[in-house]
C-alpha cells in the first residue's frame, strides 16, 4: 500500500472539512433562513457537484487555474507556480466538490431548528450571532455532525476531479483512490485490495458514526420539542 | 374611561398606533400605556397577539407607529423599525420555548443583562425561580419538565431579562397568555406575587389574556379589544363589568344544575 497516498489524502480530507466548516456554517445558515430566487440559485449551484460528473467540474477547473485565462494568471502570480497540478489546486477542487455533502445536511438541520426558538432568543434581547451559536447550531448538533463527516469521506473518494485536476504526482496529488486505479493498472491486486479495503473500511466507519450517535440526535430541536 | 386616553399621552409610558392585516382581522388599534400593568384582553382571533408581537419586533405592521419613553420602535413614515433583539423590550410567546440543551437555570440566565456580575446573576435567577416555585428546579432539563412547569421558566427567563436590561431606562415585559395552562390558585398567587416583585424593580407590563378571572385578579388597566379595534381602556372593574356579571351567572347556573 502507498503510504504516502494515505497521508496527503487525509491531508487533502481534513483540509477541505475545515475550509467547508468555516464556508459551510453561514453559507447554509443564510440558505435556511428564508427563500427567494436568489436564495434558490445559491442552493442549485451548491448542488451541482451530485449530478455534474466530475471530470466536467476538473476540466472548469482545470481551465480556469490556468495560463489561459485572467485568474489563473492572477493565480500563476500569486502562487508562483500553476495551481493545477498542485496540492492547493486539489484542495480547490475538492472544496467546490464536497460543498453539497457539508452543505446540505446544515441546510435541513437549521431548518427543523423551530423558528419560535430564534423569535424567543431575539425576545430576550439576544443578537442574530449569539443566537446563532447559542441557540440554532447546538439545536443542530447531529446536522454538524453530519455534515463534516460527509466532507471528509466524501473527500477521501474522489477520483475524477482529481484525475483532471492534479494528475498523478506521489506526494502532491496522488490520493488513495487514484493509486488504486495505477496498481490496478499494473496488475498489483494484492496491494489493490489492501487499499480497497482500506477506503471500504474508512467509509463504513465514517457512516457508522453518523448512524451509531442518537444520542445526540435526540439533542435536536425536532425531537426535544414533541412535548410542547 | 376610553375618552381619557388622549389626555394622558403626555406620561404614557408606550404609545401604539397601528393598521395590520392579518387573515380576515383588520387591525386598527391605538392606545397608551399609563399603568404599571396593562392588560389587553379580547376573544381569540381579535389580534391580541399581533399587537403584543408589533411591539415586540416580530411583525411589521402596514402602518403606524410605536415610541416606548422616548425611543422609536417603528415608524412606517419615515422607514424607523429597530430589530427585535435591539429594543428595550423582553417578550415571552404563548408557547415555552426552553432550549432544550440547557438547564433550566441557564436558560432562566439566557437574557440577563448582567453577566458581569455572576454573583448577583446567579442570586437573580434563584431568587426568580422560587417566586414561580421553581425552587429545586434550577439544574433540571426542559425534558424533565411539565407544561406547566416549562410554562413558568419561560415567564421567570424573561422577567429576569426584563429587570437585568442593561439600557438607561428599565424594559417593557410582553407576556402572551403567561399562566393560561395553569390551575386557578396557583395562578392567582403567581400573578399576586409577579404583580408585587416587578412592581419594585419599576418594570411595566403589557400582557395579553382572554381570562376574566387573571384581569380581575391584577386589578390591573384593562384595553378591550374586538374584532381588531380598541373599544375601551380603564380600570378592570369598569372595563370587564359586563364579563364578570356573564362569568357570575353561568357560575350560578352551573351552581344549581349541580344541585339539582
Amino acid at each position: 500500500m502507498d503510504f504516502e497516498a494515505l497521508w496527503l489524502t487525509l491531508r487533502l480530507a481534513g483540509c477541505t472539512t475545515a475550509i467547508l466548516l468555516v464556508a459551510g456554517l453561514p453559507l447554509s445558515w443564510w440558505i435556511a433562513s428564508g427563500h427567494g430566487a436568489r436564495r434558490a440559485l445559491v442552493q442549485a449551484v451548491v448542488a451541482l457537484p451530485l449530478v455534474l460528473p466530475p471530470t466536467v467540474l476538473g476540466y472548469y477547473l482545470l481551465v480556469a487555474m490556468g495560463p489561459l485565462t485572467a485568474p489563473g494568471r492572477f493565480l500563476m502570480r500569486l502562487f508562483g507556480h500553476p495551481l493545477a497540478f498542485s496540492f492547493s489546486g486539489l484542495l480547490v477542487g475538492s472544496v467546490l466538490y464536497s460543498l453539497p455533502f457539508a452543505v446540505q445536511p446544515l441546510v435541513a438541520g437549521f431548518g427543523a431548528v423551530d423558528r419560535g426558538y430564534v423569535e424567543a432568543a431575539e425576545g430576550l434581547g439576544s443578537s442574530p450571532w449569539r443566537t446563532f451559536w447559542r441557540v440554532v447550531l447546538p439545536m443542530s448538533r447531529a446536522s454538524l455532525l453530519t455534515s463534516l463527516v460527509l466532507a471528509f469521506t466524501h473527500t477521501v473518494g474522489e477520483f475524477g476531479v482529481v484525475l483532471m485536476l492534479g494528475g498523478n504526482i506521489p506526494g502532491a496529488t496522488r490520493t488513495l483512490s487514484i493509486s488504486l486505479y495505477d496498481l490496478v493498472q499494473d496488475g498489483n491486486y494484492g496491494a489493490a485490495n489492501r487499499t480497497a479495503l482500506v477506503l471500504l473500511g474508512f467509509a463504513m466507519v465514517a457512516l457508522l458514526a453518523i448512524y451509531l450517535l442518537p444520542s445526540l440526535r435526540k439533542m435536536d430541536g425536532r425531537q426535544a420539542d414533541v412535548v410542547r | 374611561m376610553s375618552g381619557s386616553l388622549l389626555t394622558v399621552k403626555s406620561d404614557s409610558l408606550l404609545t401604539v398606533k397601528m393598521e395590520h392585516r392579518v387573515g380576515t382581522v383588520a387591525l386598527n388599534v391605538s392606545f397608551a400605556l399609563t399603568q404599571p400593568w396593562t392588560v389587553l384582553f379580547g376573544p381569540s382571533g381579535s389580534g391580541k397577539t399581533t399587537v403584543l408581537r408589533t411591539i415586540a419586533g416580530f411583525v411589521r405592521p402596514d402602518a403606524g407607529r410605536v415610541v416606548y419613553g422616548t425611543d422609536v420602535l417603528v415608524d412606517r413614515e419615515t422607514g424607523v423599525f429597530v430589530p427585535a433583539h435591539e429594543r428595550p423590550v423582553r417578550s415571552a410567546g404563548q408557547a415555552a420555548r426552553l432550549f432544550p440543551h440547557m438547564s433550566v437555570r441557564t436558560n432562566v440566565l439566557f437574557g440577563s443583562g448582567w453577566y458581569s456580575k455572576p454573583d448577583e446573576e446567579l442570586e437573580l435567577a434563584d431568587q426568580v425561580l422560587e417566586l414561580f416555585h421553581l425552587g429545586g428546579f434550577a439544574k433540571r432539563m426542559p425534558r424533565d419538565l411539565s407544561g406547566g412547569e416549562r410554562q413558568r421558566v419561560s415567564i421567570a427567563r424573561t422577567v429576569v431579562s426584563a429587570v437585568t436590561f442593561g439600557g438607561p431606562n428599565t424594559a417593557l415585559l410582553l407576556l402572551d397568555e403567561p399562566f393560561s395552562g395553569l390551575d386557578v390558585a396557583l395562578r392567582d398567587e403567581l400573578l399576586a406575587e409577579l404583580r408585587d416583585w416587578l412592581r419594585r424593580w419599576k418594570t411595566p407590563v403589557l400582557s395579553v389574556t382572554h381570562d376574566v378571572g387573571e384581569a380581575f385578579q391584577l386589578g390591573a388597566e384593562v384595553i378591550k379589544i374586538a374584532d381588531g379595534r380598541v373599544v375601551q381602556q380603564g380600570p378592570a372593574g369598569e372595563v370587564l363589568a359586563m364579563e364578570r356579571r356573564r362569568l357570575m351567572e353561568q357560575l350560578q347556573a352551573g351552581g344549581m344544575s349541580l344541585e339539582a
